[in-house]
């Protein structure tokens, strides 16, 4: 027999009121642990996505909204740009890379990019991870898809596989299939963790041949369109990945900013710098987690207080075991120092059932931000946090077993022992 | 200094209790070994002198030792100590922890006296089998009345006190349940070398003990004085 075994059993004769404290000890440290790791772990994933672009060219209304629809395909561009403004604004510097990409059509939900070869041989979605593939070969020629990865594990479409696009979301009223012109299945591609893998890759010439035949059917004109049919109102873009010229081994450049001061000039477009837009929509959603990590701390106190209720109404009824522990010769500051043990287990346990709570919601909710917008998130916790939180459990419960504690040093052995007159 | 043939003495001990009752005890000492009964009228001071003795309750002055350690004038945890090495206490209502087994109520009493922890059950189990409790480890609020008073007394004599202070312990039993408890209590008190002081009302115990206090003989109350008009 030792503290500790008192103090375990006397939990244990309390099961359900110890479970139940323990319990929302538990919801407290995983509300906070989940709302830290993946606040973390969602920017970092954020940040992989714009992967080796310096700036975003397109015409949309901002440059957060050009970072969301041209890197993560949240909607697709509403105004396009012109294929002689993209000449012009390559030709304008020595990029190092410019890669037109088209937006607009999508493949059962999955949005379609027409892109530039170079977007395969120069961009990478990952700093340091060019694109590599599962099976096949990226698109070199008409009609030619390639499949991110997430496409591919949702569909179960393989190799030499065709499918038909959809011109827009396939959720609006003037959505229509593109049926004239199947396009064949060529290459799946290795996952990145980025919005990268939940799209369907074309090249542009492609996309172009299937809005000038709309024009031609428009226009009454028979016959399947060519290359040869294309005009220079067909030849348009959405969007512009720039890279400037770095020194090897280096991301930044000096000339960025620069380049960005300089193509802002332009009214016509919209220029963004992806990490900052991503450092912008950091601090304008920090604001909410910053909530919920407030709501945490709030849940957390919360079950502090209920550590203390539970074992100040349990006091009532100890009364006696504590009076008879002094009775057998155990000292006053022995007991306080069980009271306060007891209160310590109670934030352990929770704070322990509070990661294990946090590790299965981190999975949970990475897997719907997989699914959902193809962002891979590191569900693990980070150190760090886990420490400082777990930490501040049990140090919240071991302040919140001071009262409860105070209380048993003063219990009278004499007015609890004695039998009553 | 207590001369070490006595388990007990308390000499010019008062003990004033709110404002109208008070506790003087000229003289008293128990030898090793020896068995008392004090007795007396509920509400006379039987059990007050107890808790004074076990250090439960601080005497306002006088000087109380057991087995030649002063319990007056020490600091608490000093009392504390002593009492769990040298004194073992039976309440009328056993006081155990009804969620805890047989044996860890007994091992309670060794873990207070700082007895290694690791002999703490064999010791406990082999007093409860030798008093006749073979459910060791069935938490004591299923076991009969009379199976829980033998746990008490294990827990009481286990750590082989010098005294053993009984409080009422036949109070609520019958006449012949009262009798196979005090048969338990001495008995276990002789094989355990501990004297014994038993506080009760009941005149019938009185043919059991070799010595018989009579409360009223040395104890004084400002109530009891109140009462009779002459204030002590």
């Amino acid at each position: 027999m030792n503290d500790i075994s008192i103090v375990v059993k006397s939990l244990r004769s309390r099961r359900l009121s110890t479970i139940i404290t323990a319990a929302s000890v538990a919801v407290a440290t995983a509300l906070l642990l989940t709302m830290l790791s993946l606040r973390t772990a969602s920017f970092e994933a954020f940040q992989r996505g714009t992967g080796t672009t310096h700036l975003l060219v397109s015409a949309d209304s901002s440059p957060l909204t050009a970072v969301l629809n041209g890197v993560f395909y949240a909607n697709a561009p509403s105004n396009p740009i012109a294929w002689k403004k993209f000449q012009d604004i390559k030709n304008a510097f020595p990029y190092d890379w410019a890669v037109p990409t088209q937006q607009g059509d999508s493949f059962r939900g999955f949005p379609v990019a027409a892109v530039g070869p170079e977007f395969f041989t120069r961009f990478e979605p990952v700093r340091g991870e060019p694109w590599k593939l599962v099976a096949g070969q990226f698109p070199s020629t008409l009609f030619e898809v390639c499949l991110g990865s997430t496409v591919a594990a949702d569909t179960g479409l393989g190799i030499g596989q065709k499918i038909v696009l959809t011109h827009g979301t396939g959720a609006s009223r003037d959505s229509h299939e593109h049926d004239e012109f199947p396009f064949v299945i060529v290459g799946i591609l290795q996952p990145s963790g980025s919005a990268h893998d939940r799209v369907v890759f074309t090249d542009l010439e492609s996309s172009w041949i299937l809005h000038a035949q709309e024009r031609r059917e428009r226009a009454g004109i028979e016959g399947v369109a060519t290359v040869a049919d294309l005009t220079d109102d067909d030849r348009k873009i959405t969007g512009i990945l720039l890279r400037l010229p770095t020194r090897p081994g280096r991301d930044a450049s000096a000339a960025i900013q620069q380049q960005f001061d300089a193509l802002r000039r332009d009214t016509g477009i919209v220029v963004a710098q992806p990490a900052q837009q991503i450092d912008r929509l950091r601090s304008i959603i920090g604001n909410v987690d910053e909530l919920f990590i407030a709501l945490g701390v709030a849940v957390l106190l919360s079950s502090g207080i209920s550590i203390l209720l539970s074992m100040h109404n349990s006091m009532s009824e100890r009364r006696k075991q504590i009076a008879l522990l002094r009775a057998l010769g155990v000292a006053r500051m022995r007991i306080t120092g069980m009271i306060l043990t007891e209160a310590t287990l109670i934030g352990f346990a929770g704070a322990i059932g509070g990661c294990a709570l946090s590790l299965i919601g981190n999975a949970v909710a990475s897997g719907a931000l997989k699914a959902r917008i193809g962002l891979v998130v590191d569900p693990t916790l980070d150190p760090r946090s886990t420490v400082i939180i777990v930490a501040g459990a049990i140090v919240l419960s071991a302040l919140a077993g001071v009262l409860p504690a105070i209380t048993a040093y003063r219990t009278s052995v004499a007015d609890n022992l004695r039998p009553e007159a | 200094m207590t001369p070490m043939s006595h388990a007990l003495q308390l000499a010019n001990v008062t003990f004033d209790y709110g404002e109208d009752f008070s506790l003087t005890i000229a003289e008293l000492s128990l030898n090793k070994g020896e068995m008392a009964l004090i007795s007396g009228g509920s509400g006379s001071g039987k059990s007050t002198l107890l808790w004074l003795i076990a250090g439960l309750l601080r005497a306002t002055s006088g000087s109380i030792s057991v087995a030649g350690e002063r319990m007056d004038g020490v600091s608490e945890s000093a009392a504390d100590r002593i009492r769990a090495r040298h004194i073992g206490l039976v309440f009328q209502t056993h006081h155990l922890l009804p969620e805890f087994s047989a044996q860890d109520n007994v091992s309670l009493a060794l873990m207070a006296a700082g007895e290694p922890e690791k002999t703490h059950a064999a010791r406990a189990r082999e007093l409860l089998n030798k008093l006749g409790i073979e459910r060791v480890h069935v938490p004591v609020a299923n076991l009969s009345v009379g199976q829980q008073q033998r746990v008490a007394v294990a827990r009481a004599i286990v750590c082989k006190p010098t005294i053993v202070l009984a409080d009422e312990p036949t109070a609520s039993l019958d006449e012949m349940n009262a009798s196979q408890a005090m048969d338990l209590i001495q008995q276990a008190c002789r094989e355990a070398g501990a004297a014994l002081l038993c506080a009760s009302h009941d005149r019938a115990m009185q043919s059991r003990f070799e010595r018989v206090i009579q409360v009223d003989s040395f104890v004084s109350t400002k109530r009891a004085s109140t009462k009779s008009g002459a204030r002590a």
